[in-house]
């Protein structure tokens, strides 16, 4: 042990020993006849194309940071109403699943048909904070030091003071964890509608650009950019946490909506309010149809998908063509689940069993996350082809971080105590995590499943639409096309939907199984 | 048609005092604001718009023109009914579509390209030069291309399920390594790309063999048609105008935009260059830019027909063309 360097370097040993090969793999052209760079020939071009950068990533900026402020400033003020009023969380339990789980690819066509100008970016933007803020703020709000609160109370204070002088307080180191996991994705969602949304600014309308030349080098380039961005912008507010609240907290991208039961009222208010709960998201879809004043042409209200999927004389062909698409891709979808899911597990063990080997794999598993897929597709499709492979490992991609990361969390947190059982009996290190270390994490487990569900829908429309020409992804992508103005919003509605009914379903399984071994879920 | 000639030579030649003379219904001076959104980013396919507006041919006109690029997320069609832009440069098969299934309110005033530029583009080391050859191969299509490109295979007597059809993310790497033996692109664009990569392209047209189809057609609502229409008049005489002198030379103009419209495109100039130059040709017609004659909107119904797009002679109004 003596002769081996101390863990920080370690890591940055085989980080190193990892860009070696990387770079040699890439020089020699040994990865699908050269459609994969080496590390020095991406530096190399993305100086070459510096003149190119600064207007992108200004334009980037400005559109993420618009919303990064809009949706964070929206979710503290949901994240203080819920916290005030259970009846209000309750409510609006159906518009946070929703906001959590829709998949962007279907919703930024949507943004565009409805929005002008930079309004796609931003709106784009702010759904991603939106929810990981909320949460940081209802978790902060609700954890006060209550000896606190009751200081307030009895100078004669009310609510309103409560929140002032305390919970504000109290929250803050959880709002700015909040806000440090939801700044990259802002930064990814403006990239994504910049992609699509006909700008000339952004690194998204770069990347676009640049897709045709189909030079390898020039893409990761852009790719390495966007990584940067949205790890100087975890970064940055990592640094304002520690400044503000003198130390920053391990928080990670929360899956668990907050829920109440509400105790007060009747069995009427409760089925009104789970009513509610289910009508909200529908009326926020109509009232936005409606204030953007786009005619039903292009913009469906729910009534008017509900019309083109069931009393229009095309509903047939369209009730048809959806099934078809859903046919293919639902089956893909649960495997990839279990794919993604599965390959998070295994991560998460073996960081156990051998931490140095995952360390290494980290900033690589980090650029997977921040790397546009679109630019990837040329590599994927020549080593994987385009068959179920291609689709699960895209998926597998787009859903493991999170997954990962909530797992190592939980298996970290077994009570030392418990493994020593089993290792005193003798038992292996694969035995003692069989019999103890998972079940223990079992909550995170769930909550793992949870983040990965609704991506997993992410992830096989992505790889649909870029590769295999199946499913719901190309058949968003063909009505884009052929003007199917109520295929486009079907497509979205459906999906969201879909990864709603996926969320909803864990959660149930959850609550059963947790309540069976006395266990209390995960945040 | 002479008339037409002679006022354009005649507005090619005067100032904007001659052209407010010559169109005594509009002050002097006045202009009007008009958006048209592009069908893609910038490049060499709208180069014709960015002399009209550099060299002032819109203002003279009395527009004040606002020009929107287009991207993958943004459908021509949708900015018009929205009421964001007047004017759009759409595909015929997918304006023609939506007038028939959905009712939409749209005419086609002109068409940009007579030939449509799109293509299969493969190497010259396993070419593919005609339909026929494209039995038993991998074809990437952007999805929105399948119906025509199983149309095209129709008319030529060869079963669609005997090519593979995948889809084609704009990126010509899959075709240079040998992944899919061809793809479905403008002709006007990728050969370049591709021959940069030290690979020679060969291709052809979908248009010359059968499927006669016009691209970026130029489309209103009846709704600005009727209100709009000494503007709409008037931004084709510009935009003919802004051809015109593009493909005097046609060498001249992608260099000069380097730092303005084509600034951080991400695509070269030479590679405009090649697209400048190979546009030339599909877009000529003896009776100017823009023009449809009755033969080519009877050759883009009938080869409509054929994919179940039944469109009508009135949805093309050609009587705007008269008036330049």
């Amino acid at each position: 042990m003596a002769a081996e360097p101390i863990a920080p370097l370690r890591g940055l040993r085989n980080l190193a020993i990892l860009l070696a090969i990387w770079e040699v793999v890439g020089r020699l052209d040994l990865v699908a006849g050269g459609a994969l760079p080496g590390i020095t020939e991406i530096l190399l071009r993305l100086w070459e194309d510096r003149g190119d950068y600064p207007r992108h990533v200004w334009a980037t900026l400005a559109a993420s940071g618009a919303g990064f402020v809009i949706g964070n400033f929206v979710a503290v003020a949901a994240g203080v109403l819920f916290a005030l009023s259970p009846v209000a969380l309750r409510l609006f339990r159906g518009v946070n699943i929703a906001v959590f789980a829709l998949p962007p690819i279907a919703i930024a066509p949507i943004l565009v048909l409805t929005l002008s100008g930079m309004a796609p970016r931003i709106v784009l933007a702010a759904l991603g904070v939106y929810f990981v803020t909320m949460t940081a703020t209802v978790i902060g709000l609700s954890q006060a030091d209550s000896r606190a609160t009751d200081l307030i109370r009895a100078y004669g204070g009310n609510r309103r003071d409560e929140l002032r002088l305390v919970l504000f307080r109290g929250a803050m180191p959880s709002i700015l964890a909040g806000l440090r996991v939801a700044a990259p994705n802002a930064v990814l969602g403006a990239i994504l509608a910049e992609f699509g949304g006909g700008g000339r600014w952004g690194l998204g309308a770069y990347l676009l650009g640049s897709l045709g030349r189909g030079e390898p080098d020039r893409l990761w380039g852009i790719g390495l950019v966007a990584t940067l961005i949205a790890g100087l912008s975890y970064g940055a507010f990592a640094l304002l946490s520690r400044r503000v609240a003198g130390a920053t907290r391990a928080v990670t991208l929360n899956s668990a909506i907050p829920d109440v039961s509400v105790q007060a009222g009747g069995p009427a208010l409760r089925v009104a309010l789970a009513g509610g709960t289910i009508a909200l998201p529908f009326v926020l879809w109509w009232a936005f149809i409606r204030l953007t004043g786009v005619p039903d042409l292009i913009a469906k209200t729910p009534w008017g998908v509900v019309d083109y999927l069931f009393l229009a004389h095309t509903a047939e062909t369209a009730q048809a063509r959806l099934f078809a698409a859903l046919a293919e891709t639902l089956p893909i979808t649960v495997l990839g689940m279990f794919a993604g899911l599965g390959f998070a597990f295994a991560l998460a063990v073996s960081s156990r069993l051998a931490p140095r080997a995952i360390e290494a794999f980290m900033p690589v598993a980090l650029i997977t996350q921040t790397m546009p897929l679109v630019a990837l597709t040329p590599l994927l499709v020549l080593i994987l082809g385009r068959g179920p492979s291609l689709t699960l490992w895209v998926t597998i991609s787009v859903t493991f971080f999170p997954a990962f990361v909530t797992l190592a969390q939980g298996l970290a947190l077994v009570p030392r105590s418990a493994e020593d059982l089993p290792r005193a009996y003798g038992a292996g290190r694969w035995r003692e995590i069989g019999m103890v270390t998972i079940p223990a994490s079992l909550p995170y487990l769930f909550a793992a499943t949870r983040l990965t569900v609704p991506r997993a829908l992410l992830g096989v429309m992505i790889a649909e639409w870029l590769a295999t020409g199946r499913g719901l992804g190309n058949l968003l992508n063909q009505s884009r096309g052929y003007l199917d103005y109520g295929m486009i919003w079907t497509v979205a509605a459906v999906s969201v939907l879909l990864s709603v009914v996926f969320y909803q379903a864990v959660v149930i399984v959850e609550r059963r199984v947790l309540r069976r071994m006395g266990m209390a879920t995960a945040e | 048609m002479p008339l037409s000639l002679n006022r354009r030579r005649f507005l090619g030649t005067t100032a904007a005092a001659g052209a407010a003379a010559a169109l005594p219904w509009r002050a002097a001076h006045a202009s009007t604001p008009f958006t048209m959104q592009a069908a893609w980013i910038n490049d060499a396919e709208f180069a014709g718009y960015f002399i009209g507006i550099d060299e002032g041919y819109y203002a003279e006109e009395g527009l004040d023109l606002t020009y929107l690029p287009g991207g993958p997320d943004v459908i021509p069609e949708s900015t018009i009914i929205a009421g964001r832009a007047d004017l759009a440069l759409t595909t015929p098969d997918t304006t023609i579509r939506a007038i028939v299934d959905q009712g939409a309110p749209f005419k086609i005033i002109g068409a940009q390209y007579q030939k449509n530029p799109i293509g299969v583009v493969s190497l010259a080391s396993n070419p593919i030069l005609s339909p026929a050859d494209l039995v038993g191969k991998t074809l990437a299509v952007p999805p929105v291309n399948v119906i025509s490109v199983n149309a095209m295979l129709q008319i030529n007597g060869i079963d669609p399920s005997q090519v593979n059809i995948v889809p084609y993310a704009y990126d010509p790497t899959p075709l240079i390594r040998g992944e899919i033996d061809a793809s479905l692109d403008f002709t006007t664009n990728v050969p370049y790309t591709i021959s940069q990569q030290g690979v020679e392209a060969v291709s052809f047209l979908l248009y010359d063999f059968g499927f006669t189809i016009y691209n970026d057609t130029v489309v209103v609502t009846e709704e600005v048609l009727a209100e709009k229409r000494d503007l709409l008049v008037a931004w084709l005489r510009a935009s003919r105008r802004g051809w015109n002198v593009n493909f005097e030379d046609p060498d001249l103009w992608p260099p000069r935009w380097a730092d303005t419209w084509f600034d951080g495109t991400g695509r070269t100039i030479e590679n405009e260059l090649f697209f400048n130059n190979a546009q030339m040709p599909l877009m000529q017609h003896p009776d100017g830019y823009f023009a449809m004659s009755e033969d080519d909107i009877e050759a883009n119904l009938s080869a409509l027909g054929k994919v179940g797009i039944v469109g009508s002679r009135d949805m093309f109004d050609t009587t705007l063309l008269e008036e330049i």
